[in-house]
């Protein structure tokens, strides 16, 4: 896996999050800009799928193939899907969601690398 | 304001949220594991897919607007309570009975116990709401 990419999703999803958790408490409900930085982030997983399908396709299979097609794909549906669920929500609680599955996506990040690559025990 | 009797808005909106992640968490978990090594610990796998499927009917109840929904959803929530609380005391006192983790074991500590949480926080949720639907109903039971 390559290691910028990962860790930039993880800082763009740790950001999105502190906003929207901001956005939240100021009682204000999603607006244009945050749906653009959940695009940014969506682009930022499609581009983390495709990396990890070329690095497999050139010969580095992760350990469990079956698993890392699951947590990839969550991974590249989670921020489209939340995006469009909180912005159905005009009040605080739309950015609650979004801030929620923004803290989760990096945790995911994490256990997408471990997948990849197996910590030796 | 959030519509009277509509359990997906506001904070639900969040609740829904946090049960769809879980939903297919523990789904998609038991898949692998059933489609990959289902002799390992058929119980556990058995366990983490119907806890998946619950859920998946607890994410669907809150979300759907109706009263039968909410009663589903109710029901559900309080197999997750019971199967969190069962599972996890289980699984401390016969870890030999759980060699792989379900999103229950222990809890649910590997999941930050959010599965011990969240049914409670859903029950509090939906009834909170049914009684902002029927509050004659509320005074007089």
């Amino acid at each position: 896996m390559v290691e910028g990419l990962t860790s930039t999703i993880q800082l763009v999803s740790l950001a999105m999050a502190v906003w929207c958790t901001v956005s939240a408490f100021r009682d204000r409900p999603m607006v244009v800009p945050h749906l653009v930085g959940m695009a940014v982030l969506w682009l930022l997983t499609i581009a983390q799928a495709v990396v990890s399908s070329v690095v497999w396709a050139g010969g580095d299979p992760p350990a469990e193939p079956a698993t890392l097609v699951g947590y990839l794909a969550t991974v590249v549906l989670l921020p489209p899907a939340c995006a469009v669920w909180g912005f159905m929500e005009r009040s605080r609680w739309g950015p609650a969601v979004i801030a929620f599955a923004c803290f989760i996506l990096p945790v995911l990040m994490v256990r997408l690398e471990q997948i990849w690559n197996p910590p030796v025990v | 304001m959030p519509q009277k009797g509509a359990a997906r808005s506001g904070p639900g909106r969040v609740l829904v949220a946090v049960y769809a992640v879980f939903a297919l968490a523990a789904t998609a978990r038991a898949g692998v594991q059933i489609a990959t090594r289902f002799e390992e610990a058929p119980l556990a796998y058995l366990l983490s897919l119907a806890a998946g499927i619950i859920y998946i009917v607890a994410t669907v109840g809150i979300a759907r607007s109706g009263r039968t929904s909410h009663r589903v959803a109710m029901v559900s929530c309080a197999i997750e309570l019971c199967g969190v609380l069962a599972v996890g005391t289980l699984s401390l006192l016969d870890p030999a009975a759980f060699p792989d983790d379900t999103v229950w074991s222990g809890y649910g500590s590997g999941y930050l116990f959010i599965p011990l949480f969240l049914p409670v926080l859903g029950m509090l949720w939906l009834r909170h709401v049914e009684k902002g639907r029927t509050p004659e109903r509320a005074q007089t039971s």
